[in-house]
């Protein structure tokens, strides 16, 4: 028998429930192999060694009864306070909203995924469990925030983990590690004990290895059947300049080959005044970063304690004026989806860059990676839509490239069948995908 | 100090922030960076950008 974690979410699900697989075994071997293969990657610094099997003993018998998942460091549990990232005691202990919906459905929180430092930043290059490395080649980045959550995941640690996304921070490190990542509508899930409920950016993610997983994950976080309808025959709006124009033109061709085997109906689409959505979205970003206690700033890193101090001394008069913008850009968004189901480009304009250099070569030049790769998400953070990141291959660099959809609010369902519908008529090849350290 | 050093200190003091010296470089450097971003804002005209209610959990109302 291969190793259960080798198997998709559902596919433990179905074992489990048909007495195929037993609960304690699949959550004994789990924690062993997180142990066995974790070292060098650093995604699951935590291990639930005794309260995994306390939820277990517990779990309801639900869709995912006795399934083992990362939660990411921002959601607070029963046992332990959210800590995001440092090295403190953020949000204290409690049944976080997010984290109660994956218990009812009988998930088992194994460990906690490791993210970037406060969630600002989508290298995983810092963070108070130490830095994340890529399954594919550990010496690059993971991604960010939720690089725990994408690098386990893609490891075969497990099979589904729970993350967040405030400008890409689920769907950029899915991409960087070659798995699914999927970006829920705001303010979909309750988020109580859950850092996202400061901003009007952050919404719960999941991590899995394909869309039916997702499916599954997200309809036990979202309490709500998410069916599965045909993927063809879908109309699809791009976006040229510049989320197409100004990334790795590997990664441009990656996905427009993928895109050419779906069969999808393509064309041009315009969003207007995207031209303003950077500084719409900093705008935002930095007045909701939060106000640190002296003690957490004391420490953070410095690069990460000197983006929140800078945010601290901008000018309060943009704000307004931000969610001027965004109302238009959201306005402009909604027209869109008249025409087109949903909105497609690259997810990161380029694939994982080193740890030791987290910068990214793209046509408009050589960049730190954060900035280009939150061009290419935010859109989904400033107007409140789901989207998905799906993986489209390696690129010759033999790291993965992920192709991003952004579809209408509540609309996780139809960004489910796209993501499905690519994996069928490419007979799974980027899914099954396997990165060396799974092999 | 520069400018920006002398200013941004007496504020975060006034704020009761603690700032490390060291970290000011920084902390200048992003905030320059950023203000260069958002006075694009100052620029927009706000006839054409009239403030709305921003329910993100859903689609806007149609305009």
């Amino acid at each position: 028998m291969s190793h259960p974690q080798d198997w998709t979410l559902r596919q433990q699900s179905e074992a489990l429930r048909h007495g195929e697989l037993n609960a304690r075994e699949l959550l004994d071997m789990t924690i062993a192999r997180i142990n066995e293969r974790d070292s060098t990657i650093n995604s699951t610094p935590v291990v639930f060694n005794k309260e995994s099997y306390d939820q277990l003993n517990q779990a309801p018998a639900g869709p995912l009864h006795g399934v083992p998942i990362t939660v990411k460091d921002m959601f607070a549990l029963p046992w332990r306070a959210a800590r995001n990232g440092t090295t403190a005691d953020l949000i204290p202990a409690g049944a976080s909203g997010p984290y109660r919906n994956l218990r009812d459905a009988g998930a088992v929180v194994v460990g906690i995924a490791n993210q970037h430092e406060l969630g600002i930043g989508t290298t995983g290059t810092q963070s108070g469990y130490g830095r994340m490395g890529n399954p594919w080649n550990p010496e690059r980045c993971a991604g960010g925030s939720s690089g725990g959550s994408a690098s386990a995941v893609s490891a075969r640690l497990v099979a589904g983990s729970l993350a967040s996304d405030s400008g890409g921070s689920t769907r950029l490190p899915a991409a960087y590690c070659g798995v699914v990542g999927l970006k829920l509508t705001y303010g979909s899930v309750p988020y109580d004990g859950y850092f996202g409920a400061a901003t009007t950016f952050s919404a719960p993610g999941i991590i899995t290895r394909d869309g039916s997983d997702a499916r599954m994950l997200a309809a036990a976080l979202l309490q709500r059947p998410l069916p599965a309808q045909s993927g063809s025959g879908l109309r699809v709006g791009l976006i040229r300049d510049p989320f197409w124009d100004d990334v790795d033109p590997e990664v441009a061709a990656a996905g427009e080959m993928a895109l050419r085997a779906t069969g999808w109906h393509v064309s041009e689409v315009q969003v207007k005044h995207l031209e303003l959505a950077g500084a719409a979205f900093l705008s935002r970003l930095i007045a909701e970063a939060g106000m640190p206690t002296n003690e957490l700033l004391a420490t953070l890193s410095v690069p990460t304690r000197a983006l929140l101090l800078a945010g601290m001394l901008a000018p309060a008069r943009f704000i307004p004026r931000a969610d001027r913008v965004r109302g238009a850009i959201r306005d402009s968004l909604a027209k869109s989806f008249h025409t087109v189901d949903f909105l497609c480009w690259p997810t990161s304009p380029a694939p994982a860059p080193p740890l030791d250099d987290p910068h990214v070569v793209i046509p408009s030049g050589r960049a730190q990676a954060d900035l280009p790769n939150v061009r290419q998400t935010r859109l989904a953070n400033l107007t409140g839509t789901p989207a998905i990141s799906i993986p489209v291959g390696l690129h010759s660099s033999k790291l993965p490239m992920g192709l991003h959809f952004i579809g209408p609010w509540g609309g996780e369902a139809r960004l489910i069948d796209a993501a499905e519908h690519l994996e069928r008529v490419t007979d799974r090849e980027f899914v099954n995908l396997t990165p060396p350290i799974a092999r | 100090m520069s400018e920006f050093e002398v200013w941004a200190t007496a504020t975060f003091r006034q704020s009761k922030i603690d700032v490390n010296p060291s970290d000011l470089s920084l902390i200048e450097l992003i905030y320059t960076a950023a203000i260069r971003q958002l006075e694009a804002l100052d620029r927009i005209d706000l006839e054409k950008f009239p403030a709305v209610g921003l329910d993100l959990r859903h689609a806007p109302k149609p305009s």
